[in-house]
């Protein structure tokens, strides 16, 4: 695809830099910061979003008939770094948006037509109907069941912990469309369209005392066939790729402090509050300060190791580390904030803004630790995929779902 | 400098590899860490032959000239095989600090030896402190006659009683010197002192006006060590971090074998998420070294806070990984023949070796600025 389209590395940079030039203002930057891709754009970044799909900057990597200009890797990242440098976002969605690419790696023809420049616009916002009250970690587990009825699916069940419902138009749904054959073999996945009359979402409150997750309650909801991924009874491997994308989503990005008073701190945000508390000179928090700053640094550099690895056309085992790396520099992160607060953490509210950043980020921590797969679950991943150790004994892979004990 | 494409550090790191796989494997460094100097002729002069030895002097001075991305590889190799020699010592830190001082004409005397191995050179930096700041210095140095002498004392020397030549840094009237002393001259005392890590030489060093050379050094002297304290500490940074990968991909094979419950070890959960845990730190301390590698070769002046977090990361990484090793091991791994309390007495040894983790958590909190 390139080939047809050759375009040297300066040549490209100049494209950018002149379209950006032309499209983009420093105005829009601090308008749009912040503003999150993940669960779904409004208003102004829509209309944004729209021009940078149009001019095919949003997955270069992809084929010209699906918004891409067939783009390598490296010219990819000359993109996304362009964009980068004026804060404007929405190009990298080629490496960024698990739904667009759960989609053109497995949706079909029609479906892909149908939502492909959508979500790349975020005209359409997508949710994860995964987890369900019996069924997290072990989400091979699931009841939720979709049954064919000619040339669509009734789907009938619950699921929970649902990040983004009720903003949603389509879920990505795993279902049971055989319960006869073991657990893994029976699971198929679909882009289920949310604003039904079979489906109920109902807000649940977070610790973080937001509601940003929900449960749904599916009670026979229609699915049209053409918005099945890969083949029925094959949505375990479907699964797969998106968890591989959601994981290496998540391992990449970490919420802020929600204070807002954040833009007053520098770079380094401890540094900055350990020296307005006035405390940075106090030889024990200097150490967890430093501590804390070398998990962020030795996961950047982790990275980085990573994209170089893979330019050569090796891996790295560094590769699939991200996520529990980015447990642990949350969690620490949030406990050095809290230290250095000291009493000062024992309130609430908005007239202690540092206090409220970092009880919030104490708490959102958990996100990444048990969002998208637990911290122990990426340790078995880690353990059997990575270093090659042995598979723990499972007592209900082989035989018919039906028979499996309920939790 | 000279610099290697990634074929030739490919190259490089291989033939390492096979020597060290055959003169230093387990019973080798058993055998010489048993010995009295506490490194191996034979052994030491392959290395120079193969250019190891002098893998930092440059060509003028007979070495191969090559920068910090070189080095750390090598080290990553040297830790990985716990090679006993007088390398960091006399390769990089006395070379380094010589090449710093740049002395031209004690250079041309000095390099060459220390490039073919024919001369091991070491330098007395601390007192009996350890604080590697010029504070720690506990030599002094006087003036009489148009004839430097020494008095004081020096500790924690890598290899002093190997050493054909010393560098020694003193106080001064004049502020920090660095001085060249004969190891036998008069009014020396020379003591091995009992190291924890077998496979390491430590002496501490008495003077008692010791006639000494002065260096003509072309930039502050502190400077010049912190220069060679930065390249030694990247080099023991990569050792740290090619041996915390040899500990665990030893014990993940150990894990793996292992036999307990009718199963083995590494798929009960407890064991398996020690193992992914150790992953994360030794892949995160191979980033540090080979970054702090990098950095160094790029702009030595800018490379203190890539330096001092790789101090810090790899060192807690390799006693992490040493010590969880010993426990996924179980009992056969307290036993003396077992190779798993070797690479936790070098790991703790290393992690005191230039400055504590603390030390450098400091160093590097104070380069972000604060
Ligand atoms: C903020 C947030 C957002 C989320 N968003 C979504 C979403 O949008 N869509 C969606 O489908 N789901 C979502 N989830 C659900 C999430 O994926 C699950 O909560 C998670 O996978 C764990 O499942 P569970 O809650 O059922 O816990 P369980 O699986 O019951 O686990 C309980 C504990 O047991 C441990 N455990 C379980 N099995 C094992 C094992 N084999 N080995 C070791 N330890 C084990 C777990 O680590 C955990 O500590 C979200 C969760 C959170 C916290």
């Amino acid at each position: 695809m390139s080939s047809e389209n050759p375009i040297s590395d300066d040549a490209l940079r100049e494209e950018v830099r002149a379209w950006l030039a032309e499209h983009w203002s420093p105005e829009q930057a601090q308008a749009l910061e912040g503003k999150q891709l993940l669960w779904g754009a409004t208003g102004e970044l829509k209309n944004w979003l729209g021009k940078v799909v149009e001019a095919r900057w949003a997955v270069p990597t992809w084929p010209v008939e699906w918004f891409g200009r067939g783009s390598s890797a490296v010219q990819a990242k000359i993109i996304a770094r362009e964009f980068a440098a004026v804060r404007a976002p929405g190009a990298g969605q080629d490496r960024s948006s698990m739904w667009a690419n759960t989609l053109l790696a497995r949706g079909t023809e029609a479906l892909k037509a149908e939502l492909l420049g959508p979500i790349l616009k975020s005209e359409v916002n997508m949710c994860l109907l995964y987890s369900e009250p019996n069924a997290g970690s072990d989400l091979a587990g699931i009841r939720t069941r979709a049954d064919r009825k000619g040339d669509h699916f009734v789907v009938n069940g619950q699921k929970v912990w649902t990040s983004g419902a009720a903003n949603a138009d389509y879920g990505m749904l795993i279902a049971r469309t055989d319960w006869d054959v073991p657990k893994h073999s029976g699971i198929s996945f679909f882009f289920l369209p949310m604003k039904q009359p079979g489906i109920e979402v109902r807000p649940l409150r977070q610790i973080t005392d937001e509601s940003h997750f929900n449960e749904v309650f599916i009670t026979d909801a229609i699915v049209p066939a053409d918005n099945l991924l890969g083949d029925v009874n094959t949505g375990w491997k479907v699964l797969q790729t998106a968890l591989a994308y959601e994981r290496s989503i998540l391992g990449d990005a970490a919420r802020g402090a929600r204070s807002g008073a954040k833009e007053s701190l520098k770079e380094e945000v401890l540094i900055a509050l350990a020296r307005e508390a006035g405390v940075l000179e106090n030889p024990e928090l200097r150490q967890d300060i430093a501590q804390a700053i070398a998990y962020k640094k030795l996961n950047a550099l982790n990275n980085a190791r990573v994209k170089a690895d893979l330019q050569q056309g090796t891996t790295s085992p560094a590769m699939s580390l991200g996520k529990l790396a980015m447990s642990r520099i949350l969690h620490e992160e949030a406990r050095v904030r809290t230290a250095i607060l000291g009493a000062q953490s024992l309130f609430e509210g908005s007239d202690h803004p540092r206090a409220e950043d970092a009880n919030f980020l104490t708490f959102n921590a958990y996100f990444t630790s048990i969002g998208g797969g637990t911290d122990q679950i990426q340790r078995n991943i880690i353990g059997e995929r990575v270093l090659g150790l042995p598979k723990e004994p499972e007592i209900d892979t082989a035989i018919p779902f039906r028979d499996v004990r309920k939790g | 400098m000279n610099s290697f494409s990634a074929d030739e550090r490919l190259a490089l790191r291989e033939s390492i590899h096979l020597l060290l796989s055959k003169q230093s494997d387990e019973r080798a460094v058993r055998a010489t860490m048993d010995t009295t100097s506490g490194y191996d002729a034979k052994l030491w002069q392959e290395l120079a032959k193969m250019g190891v030895v002098g893998l930092i002097v440059d060509e003028t001075h007979g070495g191969a000239g090559v920068g910090p991305m070189e080095l750390e590889l090598v080290m990553e190799e040297v830790g990985a095989a716990l090679l006993c020699s007088p390398f960091l010592a006399s390769g990089v830190l006395a070379a380094a600090l010589l090449d710093a001082l740049a002395d031209a004409g004690l250079n041309d005397r000095l390099l060459p030896g220390i490039a073919d191995g024919s001369c091991i050179a070491t330098a007395a930096l601390t007192g009996k402190s350890g604080r590697w700041t010029p504070d720690g210095v506990a030599v002094s140095g006087q003036e009489v006659d148009g004839e430097w002498r020494l008095s004081g004392c020096a500790s924690y020397v890598v290899h002093g009683q190997n050493a054909d030549v010393l560098l020694v840094l003193a106080s001064t009237d004049r502020g920090l010197e660095c001085f060249v002393v004969e190891p036998r001259a008069a009014g020396i005392g020379m003591a091995a002192l009992p190291t924890f890590d077998h496979t390491l030489r430590l002496a501490e060093i008495t003077f008692e006006g010791v006639k000494a050379e002065l260096i003509t050094a072309q930039i502050p002297v502190w400077d010049a060590v912190s220069r060679a304290m930065d390249l030694t500490l990247v080099a023991l940074a990569g050792e740290q971090a090619g041996a915390a990968q040899h500990c665990l991909s030893s014990t993940v094979e150990y894990a793996k074998n292992r036999i307990q419950f009718g199963r083995a070890i590494g798929s009960f959960q407890a064991v398996k998420h020690m193992a992914a845990d150790l992953l994360l730190e030794t892949e995160s301390a191979l980033s540090a070294a080979r970054n702090a590698a990098a950095r160094l070769a790029e702009d030595a002046e800018a490379a203190t806070e890539a330096v001092s977090l790789a101090a810090f990361a790899c060192a807690d990484a390799f006693v992490t990984t040493a010590a969880t090793s010993i426990q996924m091991h179980g009992g056969i791994a307290f036993t003396w023949e077992h190779p798993a309390h070797l690479y936790l007495r070098r790991a703790r040894a290393d992690a005191q070796l230039f400055g504590s983790s603390s030390f450098h958590r400091e160093r590097f909190i104070q380069a972000l600025g604060a």
